[in-house]
């Protein structure tokens, strides 16, 4: 069953510009410009119930407005969408009950209270019942291990400290459908670690499904086979992560290290000479020819090592939004 | 409608509010300060025996402080936050979750009241004591019946129209000056600064049909017992038609809100 559905999302923003200035915001009183940016600009796709997706781009890409979309926030230009069956800007009661956007950058926990008294808040907005509210908190905090902020007011939390609990706050409704913008942002490797261990369970438990956006490749190395990458509000890639490496990454990446300095050009005929600072050499190799040219190497060359790579996922990527720069 | 929530969201507002232990005492010493300001001020004015336009030195003693009590009540301390929440992207918290905004507010903006209210009977109370000021005190229980119920729709109809100043928001970044404007409007129409029969009656007369005088002459009026049944109905009826359009626009102005807004920031 398709969790998400999306069909030629559009959402355009009428931004207002203005000078700085008292005298200019009078002049905008009476002459406001407006300028059309297309934050979404036609993008479909579909999402199947239990799916985890990555969802890629640069800064401005679309993708918080995409989420923003998805949870309701939005009102979209153009274009369809279902989630769970329901439309999200309509906002009835049954569908807020069964889904979370958590952002890196959002506040929902009160800022003078404790995160407890948010956390009471939300189970009374959602209805939660007590055993399984008490149930689904003990779980979550000591997971996140926060027992001992809990009754801290929030403002004296650090940021570290204050995300966990916004996701707490969250998921505690164990929500069917997750959309989750940059989860990890402003937390520590072993808190990014745990927490991505977190949403891989949460997806396996609850069969939820789970929209991640993330400025971390290894978040989406780890989490999802699939991902969605967009670029100026149009979809470039949408398939398995394996799919992308091998469409569009078509070579691997070739280290030496040399026993002794030679010429570059002895090198030249094996493939694309990334880098070359003696005794390291980088080569790009396309696929097809990747054992003809390490059997060359190993007869050829004097090496002391030789490690084959797949490029970088985070390297592929950057290609794909140069290539559709041009 | 599960109600638990919103009276969380009230009692929150509770220990927001106490949170700030400086601010909180200071707070509550203004108010007094403000009241005693006013009570010296008229009281030096109208000497005992005294008469201003048409007000005896009593009745228009418990005018002023009648207001500056009612105020209290009325104005919404809190649903001035619609406004920057619309435009720091905080109402986003509200839209995700299953919980009604509106209400959410009213609960926020009952349970400050309710705080006010607490406070203001203590604060009143010692003084009274000290001062014995020579005040008018209704007796008639179908007055007083009457005039907390004014107050009522007057709370109602403050609240809408305050939560409609903030849902300028949706179109305009500016949300204060507006609300400024209003608020300042609003004091002389809703006659916090004199009573509002004293204005020439062409004026008065026109007036009758807008919701400012309902908000505290209305009430202060009944209370005084200077309104005879048909006043008192006409003016009831009046504050609930106006609470009724209110509503409608505000309806309409939060659903037309929404296709702008933009969520930024958060």
């Amino acid at each position: 069953m398709d969790s998400i559905e999306v069909k030629g999302l559009k959402k355009y923003y009428k931004v207002q510009k203005k000078e700085a200035g008292l005298a200019a915001s009078i002049l905008s009183f009476v002459n406001r410009k407006y300028e059309e940016v297309k934050a979404v600009d036609g993008i479909s796709f579909k999402i199947d119930e239990g799916e985890l997706v990555g969802f890629i781009g640069p800064n401005g890409a679309g993708k918080t407005t995409t989420l923003k979309c998805l949870s309701g926030l939005l009102y979209p230009t153009a274009g369809e969408i279902k989630v769970l069956g329901y439309t999200p800007f309509s906002r009835k009661t049954n569908f807020l009950k069964q889904i979370a956007l958590v952002m890196g950058q959002r506040n929902q926990l009160w800022w003078d209270l404790p995160p407890i008294e948010t956390f009471i808040l939300n189970k009374e907005i959602y209805e939660i019942p007590d055993d399984k509210f008490k149930k689904t908190l003990d779980a979550l905090v000591s997971l996140l291990d926060v027992t001992d902020i809990l009754k801290t007011p929030v403002k004296k939390l650090s940021l570290g400290q204050r995300m966990k609990c916004e996701f707490i706050a969250s998921v505690l409704h164990s929500p069917r459908v997750l959309f989750l913008d940059e989860p990890t942002l402003g937390l520590d490797v072993v808190m990014q670690k745990t927490l991505r261990e977190f949403i891989k369970e949460y997806n396996k438990q609850y069969k939820a499904t789970i929209l991640l956006t993330s400025h971390y490749m290894r978040d989406v190395e780890a989490l999802c086979r699939r991902v969605i990458i967009i670029n100026h509000g149009k979809l470039l890639f949408d398939g398995k992560l394996s799919d992308l490496v091998k469409r569009h990454a078509p070579y691997r990446i070739v280290k030496l290290t040399l026993q002794k300095n030679i010429d570059e050009s002895l090198m030249r005929g094996l493939g694309e000479i990334k880098s070359f600072t003696y005794p390291q050499v980088v080569i790009s190799v396309p696929y097809r020819r990747i054992s003809d040219v390490s059997a060359k190497i190993l007869k050829d060359l004097a090496v002391q090592d030789l490690i084959i790579e797949e490029p970088e996922i985070e390297d592929i990527i950057r290609e794909i939004f140069e290539k559709g720069k041009s | 409608m599960n109600i638990k929530k919103y009276y969380l969201a009230a009692r929150n507002t509770w220990d927001e509010t106490l949170a700030y232990r400086l601010n909180f005492v200071m707070w509550r010493v203004r108010m007094v300060l403000t009241l005693l300001t006013m009570y010296f001020l008229w009281s030096a004015l109208l000497l005992p025996g005294g008469n201003i336009l048409g007000y005896t030195r009593e009745f228009m003693l418990t005018y002023i402080l009648g207001t500056s009590i009612i105020n209290s009540l009325v104005i919404s301390n809190r649903s001035y936050e619609v406004g920057e929440e619309i435009n720091n992207g905080n109402l986003s918290n509200f839209l995700l979750r299953p919980i009604n905004y509106f209400l959410y507010q009213f609960s926020r903006d009952l349970g400050d009241k309710a705080m006010n209210i607490v406070f203001s009977f203590v604060e009143l109370t010692i003084l009274f004591i000290i001062l014995a000021p020579p005040i008018f005190i209704q007796t008639d229980s179908s007055l007083l019946a009457l005039t907390f119920f004014s107050c009522l729709l007057a709370l109602t109809m403050y609240f809408f129209l305050n939560f409609l100043l903030g849902l300028i928001g949706f179109w305009s970044p500016d949300v204060w000056a507006p609300r400024f404007v209003f608020i300042t409007v609003l004091t002389f129409f809703s006659g916090g600064l004199f009573p509002l029969d004293i204005l020439p009656k062409p004026i008065f007369s026109i007036l009758e049909f807008f919701p400012f005088p309902y908000l505290l002459f209305f009430p202060l009026k009944i209370y005084l017992g200077q309104l005879v049944m048909a006043e008192i109905i006409k003016g009831i009826m009046i504050s609930s038609t106006w609470i009724f359009v209110l509503w409608f626009i505000v309806k309409f102005a939060w659903a037309r809100g929404l296709r702008l807004y933009t969520a930024y920031g958060r």
